[in-house]
């Protein structure tokens, strides 16, 4: 191409500049700007900031609420991983082994919920779980259950669990979606190999279709537990804000509450920070943990 | 025969899981549509079954009393200009990365994709501090443009991918003629990308509309609520008013865009977010 340096390099500045500043002031500055404000007592005007070393941090490992908040981030984690692996790949398996005449109808409709707003999904739920007119305490009391009906997201044990289900709900779409592709990336004549050593469709499916779909599956749990460690306080607010009495927050719903709810913006920065080395250290440590080398046979 | 009579068995029983899921999935939705149409009444009375009669008063009251209009208005906008503005963005900046040759494109790379990674809770914070200062507080259009530079990292990623795939014979052949690069990114690049285009625009356009959070903490009065917020307010006085018809009205009008949008473009949508989960 004939092109001088210089107009190469206004063009460059052209593409670059503009959209890097608006991402340094709006999300590099933020990030770096939040890590700064958790060593100040910080009410939120100017006058009242206030320096105070690592108090904030000191405050963070005392206060009772925390370990709770890290608790239930990480409950959620693992149950939604479980309950989200486990119905993706079955659903996987089934639409893409078995050769069911309407799989792209189910398809279409399972994936649907992964792109319903929270807030739909938040109130949809809170109204399944609603204890006079829900659909799970009817559906109790129809199947003659009605004494283990209860007041799902009103009670302190039930309501982090209660959180799951629409969790999976909405979630289990894409998921499926990821492993289907790994499945059909498989070459039919594995299978066909396995079938005439006598395999089973079991025994096919732990020797030939989990390993080869490895990598689909490690990106699935990867993608579960960054988007929930990231997220997860957003369905918390709609259905919960937090509550009864603190027995749903989560890292990021605690932030919330404590800097724009009671305005104690430099203890939310901290629980902030806090939230971003838990999540940088649970992916790297996963990442080690699921490192195994690609199955090729 | 044996096996084949097996094989049907098994696919029938198959199939009972994946209608109980099919059922899981569509019955609140149905429901939502179905309560759109009852009074406060009878959601009370007959909260899961058919509407005795269908009524549009709870659209009317959704629309007028509780300022769904302005906020269908709203979450319009937000939608609208954050896409555009994250397309006039992301555009150039995935083109320079993908096939300009300078030092440092990978770093850049490196950087906005890792910003996907990054939990942006704790950004917020300096964010709604920044927005205060410049006057964007409480403000869609800086609602609009926070939403932009969000989806900036994830548009740059998808971009990249599309561009890496069109020939660079035709640039090349084009610059031959006289084109200038700027030509060539606008009248070039710009059309062929633009499955690409459609397809990343189409998802972060469903997002900025659905998003709740950022709306939470960045908008404060009520005349500038986006709809995730309007219906968010709506839930929380119908515990006071028992206003439910006009909730789930309100609920219809916020779902039915994405399904829309759904029914139109399912293919691209569902292909678009898995593979962006995949090579993210």
């Amino acid at each position: 191409m004939v092109q001088s340096k210089k107009q190469k390099y206004t063009f460059l500045a052209f593409c670059l500049v503009p959209t890097f500043i608006m991402f340094a002031i709006f999300t590099l500055y933020p990030l770096f700007s939040g890590l700064y404000y958790s060593f100040f007592d910080w009410s939120g005007s100017s006058q009242n900031k206030e320096f105070i070393g690592f108090d904030n941090y000191i405050k963070l490992f005392n206060d009772a609420i925390i370990p709770n908040t890290i608790i239930h981030d990480y409950f959620l984690v693992v149950t939604k991983v479980i309950g989200i692996m486990i119905l993706a790949m079955f659903f996987a398996v089934a639409l893409t082994q078995l050769k069911i005449k309407e799989a792209p109808f189910y398809r279409v409709v399972f994936f649907f919920p992964n792109i319903m707003s929270v807030v739909v999904i938040g109130i949809l739920w809170t109204f399944i779980y609603n204890p006079s007119m829900g659909l799970v305490n009817s559906g109790l009391e129809f199947l003659g259950l009605g004494n283990l009906a209860r007041p799902w997201l009103g009670s302190e044990t039930w309501a982090l669990p209660s959180l799951v289900l629409p969790s999976i709900w909405a979630g289990i779409g894409l998921f499926m979606l990821m492993l289907m592709g790994g499945i059909s990336n498989v070459s039919k004549s594995y299978y066909e190999a396995a079938e005439m050593d006598g395999a089973n469709q079991w025994q096919q499916f732990w020797k030939v279709t989990l390993p080869l779909v490895w990598p689909q599956i490690k990106i699935s749990i990867l993608y579960i537990v960054i988007t929930t460690l990231n997220g997860s306080f957003v369905i918390v607010q709609v259905m919960t804000a937090g509550g009864p009495n603190n027995s749903t927050h989560v890292m990021g719903s605690y932030l919330y509450q404590q800097a724009f709810v009671q305005y104690n913006f430099g203890y939310g920065a901290t629980i902030g920070v806090m939230i971003l080395i838990l999540s940088l250290i649970t992916v790297l440590l996963m990442q080690f943990l699921m490192r195994r080398d690609k199955v090729e046979y | 025969m044996k096996r084949s009579v097996g094989h049907i068995l098994g696919k029938t029983g198959i199939r009972i899981p994946l209608i109980l899921w099919t059922i899981a999935v569509l019955y609140p939705i149905f429901w939502m549509f179905l309560g759109s149409f009852k009074s406060n009444a009878e959601i009370y009375r007959n909260p899961w079954g058919f509407p005795e009669n269908f009524n549009w008063q709870n659209f009317a009251d959704a629309w007028t009393n509780y300022n769904i209009d302005t906020s269908v208005f709203n979450s319009l906008i937000v939608t609208v200009v954050g896409s555009l503005l994250t397309l006039l963005l992301a555009v150039p900046t995935a083109y320079a990365i993908e096939r300009i040759n300078f030092r440092g494109s990978k770093v850049l790379f490196t950087l906005y994709v890792s910003a996907m990674m990054i939990p942006m809770v704790l950004g917020w914070i300096p964010l709604f501090f920044l927005l205060s200062d410049i006057g964007l507080l409480d403000n869609i259009y800086g609602l609009a443009i926070v939403y932009a530079v969000s989806q900036l990292p994830f548009t740059i990623f998808v971009l990249t991918s599309f561009i890496g795939t069109i020939p660079k014979s035709l640039e090349e052949a084009a610059a031959i003629d006289g084109l200038s690069p700027y030509g060539v990114l606008w009248k070039i690049i710009t059309p062929l990308t633009m499955s690409g285009i459609i397809t990343v625009t189409i998802m972060n356009a469903i997002q900025f509309w659905n998003e709740y959070f950022m709306a939470l903490i960045f908008l404060q009065s009520s005349e500038n609520y986006t709809l995730a917020l309007a219906i968010d307010f709506i839930s929380s006085e119908a515990q006071y008013t028992n206003a439910w018809g006009t909730l789930f009205a309100s609920l219809v009008i916020a779902i039915l865009p994405v399904i829309v949008l759904y029914a139109i473009f399912q293919r691209r949508i569902s292909q678009g977010m898995t593979e962006g989960a995949i090579k993210g």
